[in-house]
């Protein structure tokens, strides 16, 4: 994000919110390092050891508004620190000396819920923060333990969060600020209601912040709704893509030949580590064994897996012992593995959103990335679209893919 | 087999004894070879190693022995290998065509050996498992007959569920071929499973293996982290992740004793850091004083040797013009800190509207909670003047009053020759001009801040102004930057202003210092802004407005005020 996208246009903001253009809010004050930002020690020694050196810029942004109270709505372009934003923003206007909840984050994924879980404890390592994966899929009992202990931060999803309070496990009166990780998902129709429910259970008038990538206009229309008056740091969509991240498609002429430029592109896939998104699990689960079946290691990870097996591709994935994992778009938002360098898309993504999500798997941290996308004939007019909508390139993938990876 | 009867072989009983007789030499010398140790598998070394083996011990002696001799003899076995390993390339490729053909070629009844009938006795003896593995293949298939299992390697298979039986044993048998250490037995009971490399099942145990100890690992680690009532750090939950961490990562131990003293130390180092830091700087600052007090009373020595008198070190810096520098910088400095204090002061008391606005606000998620007030409504009540906008937005157009009437709009507003108009005389006539300046903020104020704060360059007066949607559609229809252009499109336009121009010779009334905010919103007239209020500045850029527009986008960047 350069200063150009922190734009000063004045609007005018009625009732009917449709017509109106969303900004970036106009005092957002840009600052340049970690230690102008006043943060604790502690929490600044482990900014520094987790590996940031420069605040991005949405870092640079949000960060203190966040550690003010005020409530913000964050977008960024993938990979460039938007879960940082928050930790941080949290770490530093935590009571580590209150043994109760005191921040609530939620996301939609449980690997999502548990990644964010990791690095609040990262860079709250020095300190002694207490963070808590409250997720699905795993042990009620156990839940309920952890969090009688005490945690200062609970970060889950939402059905399981919403038990536990309900439960009054999880007690909500400490709890001084909430966290949409994801949050255009997070108020889809699909999640809406559950984040409703939770929030009723929050004092009213906690600090809300919402993070995404993406956030389309219905999302901001509807904002007013749980949040006072927020700062905006937007981000106009058209600088929406990564430049380090070179997009590419493929023209197919029939479905079947998808399974043969992908075990052509086998070689590629392992020179680091690559995702490859399919639509359906049915489809994940029969790729994976044609893929087997040929020859080619590969791990597979979608919804419908126990969530045991869930986490241990997830551990495998990250310690870098599988390299090509072939998933559904449960992946597609907000998971950080490092070494992820391709992308591809064996179907085009079903909205424009999660084609941005999907490529900013790569790319992270201002890593290089490629995102190949598998095209049927029929299928390139959408590629056309999502190019145009982004005002970005995708073009046929070159011979020498292997040399920008 | 229909090879056979083409191939007509003549026989009789005493051949078929000497053949038999044959056979059966020939079966004891293989016998008795079996036994050599060299034919043992174990023992086995391909040929061409040996060949090579033999060459260097050959070389070894006559190099040392006699030079001469050497290249002929290095020549010789060297041609002898090569013919040899060249009739074996030959046999081979013959071989293969052979079996490849399968009676198809013509040199097939040259030889006594019936490759077709081989080729199709290996075929049917593999062919069911064939059938079998492909009946796997499809993904569409209904999943009640099928069924998983984990064999030996670790590999998730499937299969139909009559079949079970029959892959388990073998998967049995798979495992005892591979615990036995014997090559040649692995190597045997290879053979019978789904065509794979030898190798691979190998490599893929040896992975398998591995992966399955992380597993084990990790769960071991979870398992911990569940039973005790500790505190989870970040290397309880790291897993091996490989991350690059910044430079100054380290991996506290994840026993919680030793993570404290760990971290006890770490504070321990850092301060001695510090202190040691802070010594240094300390002796830096003694040592340039010392040295600065040397060349000081060096030069005092030198001037008292020259016959100077001893100089003052405060007098000479002081000169005129250092002093005015030094006068004019401060008084700088304090202006500008003036300047930024009283900005300040601006800001923080908007910005304690603001908040005071946001604690008064209640989200409609919020309403009814516990919290809240609860002689709060549940609906808010409107000031008057919202309530007009609001019944206003709601009014059908057509009803509207004609549209040149509601050009007249704010409290600076004009009539229809442009000029001013009293803001006492159209005070009756809106809502808006009754408005107090200093209401309190509508609903939705995140952009009261948009109106208020000048990052453009503008002569306009700091004032709250509240504004509403429907004043800004109101006056859409008639943008007065075009007032100078003779092309105008509408009749009513141009009437207008040709009645100004009658008019601009004895009133010359430059617009209000807000009107680019009540205006139409184009850039344009924005970047024309600093020239409206001279008059003849203003015609040349409304003259130069008519050029094309790629001329007007090209201003002095002096008077851009847009943020790159």
């Amino acid at each position: 994000m350069t200063t150009s996208e922190v734009s000063y246009n004045r609007k005018i903001i009625s009732e009917d919110l449709s017509n109106v253009e969303f900004d970036t809010s106009e005092d957002v004050e840009v600052i340049p390092t970690f230690d102008s930002m006043s943060l604790r020690d502690e929490l600044l020694r482990g900014i520094y050891t987790y590996g940031f050196e420069k605040p991005s810029a949405i870092q640079q942004r949000s960060i203190l508004p966040i550690v003010k109270g005020r409530d913000v709505i964050a977008q960024a372009q993938s990979g460039t620190g938007k879960t940082a934003t928050f930790s941080i923003s949290i770490l530093q206007s935590l009571d580590t000396t209150l043994r109760e909840t005191q921040v609530l984050v939620l996301s939609p994924t449980r690997e999502l819920a548990t990644q964010i879980q990791k690095v609040i404890l990262a860079l709250g390592d020095f300190m002694n923060v207490q963070c808590h994966a409250c997720i699905g899929g795993t042990n009620l009992g156990e839940d309920i333990r952890k969090l009688d202990y005490g945690q200062h931060v609970v970060s889950g999803t939402p059905g399981r969060v919403f038990d536990m309070i309900r439960r009054r496990v999880l007690r909500t009166r400490s709890i001084k600020m909430l966290v949409l990780d994801e949050a255009d998902e997070m108020l889809n129709k699909g999640f809406k209601e559950q984040i409703y429910d939770v929030y009723r259970y929050l004092p009213p008038a906690t600090q809300v912040v919402l993070i995404s990538a993406t956030l389309p206009h219905e999302i901001l229309e509807m904002t007013s709704k749980f949040m006072t008056d927020p700062i905006r740091i937007l981000v106009k969509r058209d600088e929406l893509t990564l430049e380090g991240i070179k997009q590419f498609f493929v023209a197919v002429e029939r479905e079947e030949w998808k399974f043969d430029t992908l075990c052509d592109l086998y070689d590629t896939l392992t020179i680091t580590q690559a995702v490859i998104f399919c639509n359906t699990k049915r489809k994940v689960d029969w790729l994976t064994q044609k893929m087997q079946e040929a020859n080619f290691t590969v791990s597979s990870m979608h919804g419908d897996m126990p969530q045991k097996e869930r986490d241990n591709i997830m551990k495998e994935f990250r310690s870098g012992q599988s390299r090509v994992l072939i998933t559904t778009d449960v992946w597609a938002r907000g998971i950080d593995v490092q070494q992820v360098s391709l992308v591809i898309n064996y179907d085009l993504p079903n909205n424009r959103e999660l084609y941005i999500h999907r490529i900013g798997r790569s790319g992270r941290f201002g890593r290089k990335g490629v995102a190949i996308n598998f095209v049927k004939s029929d299928d390139i007019r959408i590629l056309r679209d999502i190019e145009q909508y982004y005002s970005t390139q995708i073009d046929e993938m070159p011979m020498n893919v292997a040399d920008l990876i | 087999m229909n090879e056979q009867k083409e191939k007509k072989i003549l026989f009789n009983k005493s051949t078929l004894l000497s053949l038999k007789a044959e056979l059966l030499k020939k079966q004891e010398e293989i016998q008795e070879k079996k036994h050599l140790p060299q034919h043992n598998l174990e023992n086995f070394k391909p040929s061409q190693s040996e060949n090579k083996k033999n060459k260097i011990e050959g070389n070894n002696p006559t190099k040392k022995s006699l030079k001469d001799n050497l290249r002929a003899v290095d020549a010789e076995e060297f041609e002898a290998c090569r013919r040899s390993k060249s009739a074996l390339e030959k046999k081979a490729e013959l071989y293969k065509h052979l079996t490849e053909g399968a009676g198809n070629s013509q040199l097939a009844s040259n030889f006594l050996v019936d490759f077709k009938g081989k080729k199709q006795e290996a075929l049917s003896k593999s062919e069911p498992k064939l059938e079998e593995l492909e009946k796997i293949l499809p993904f569409e298939d209904d999943d009640s007959q099928w069924t998983e299992f984990t064999d030996f390697l670790g590999r998730t298979r499937k299969c139909l569920k009559s079949d079970l039986e029959h892959y388990r044993k073998r998967d049995e048998e798979l495992m005892k071929a591979m615990t036995n250490a014997t090559k040649d037995e692995e190597l045997d009971k290879e053979a019978p499973e789904p065509p794979q490399q030898p190798e691979k099942p190998f490599l893929v145990q040896k992975t398998n293996d591995y992966l399955q100890s992380l597993r084990d690992k990790w769960e071991q680690q979870e398992r911990e982290l569940l039973a005790k009532e500790k505190d989870i750090h970040y290397q309880d939950i790291l897993f091996d992740e490989a991350r690059i961490h910044g430079v100054g990562y380290y991996a506290f131990s994840t026993d919680e004793t030793e993570r404290r003293k760990q971290m006890e130390e770490l504070v321990k180092r850092r301060q001695d850091t510090l202190r040691a830091q802070e010594q240094a700087e300390e002796i830096r600052k003694k040592r340039d004083e010392l040295i600065a007090a040397r060349v000081a009373a060096a030069r005092a020595r030198q001037r008292a040797r020259a016959g100077l008198p001893p100089e003052d070190p405060e007098e000479k810096k002081k000169d005129f013009t250092t002093c005015l520098l030094e006068f004019l910088t401060k008084q700088k400095t304090e202006a500008d800190k003036k300047a930024k204090e009283e900005e300040e002061k601006k800001r923080e008391e908007k910005e304690k509207e603001r908040q005071k606005f946001r604690e008064a606000y209640i989200r409609e998620w919020d309403v009814g909670k516990e919290g809240t007030n609860s002689n709060v409504k549940k609906f808010r009540e409107m000031t008057q003047e919202e309530y007009v906008e609001q019944q206003r937005s709601k009014r059908n157009d057509d009803f509207a009053p004609p549209q040149t009437a509601n050009s007249v709009k704010s409290k600076y507003s004009f009539d229809t020759r442009g000029n001013k108009v009293d803001s006492e005389t159209t005070k009756n006539k809106s809502w808006s001009d009754v408005r107090p300046v200093n209401i309190p903020s509508p609903p939705i104020i995140g952009d009261i801040s948009a109106t208020q704060k000048g990052l453009y360059f503008s002569t306009k007066k700091d004032e709250i102004v509240v504004k509403y949607k429907n004043f800004v559609r109101a006056e859409e229809p008639i943008p007065i930057n075009n007032e100078l252009s003779d092309e105008e499109d509408s009749g009513m336009e141009r009437n207008m202003t040709e009645k100004r121009k009658c008019d601009s010779g004895c009133i010359e009334v430059e617009p209000p210092p807000t009107y680019e905010y009540y205006g139409p919103t184009s850039k344009q007239t924005r970047r024309e802004k600093p020239f409206t209020s001279d008059l003849k500045e203003a015609m040349a850029q409304g003259s130069k407005s008519l050029e094309p527009k790629e001329s007007t986008r090209q201003l002095p960047k002096c008077y851009d005020f847009t943020f790159e």
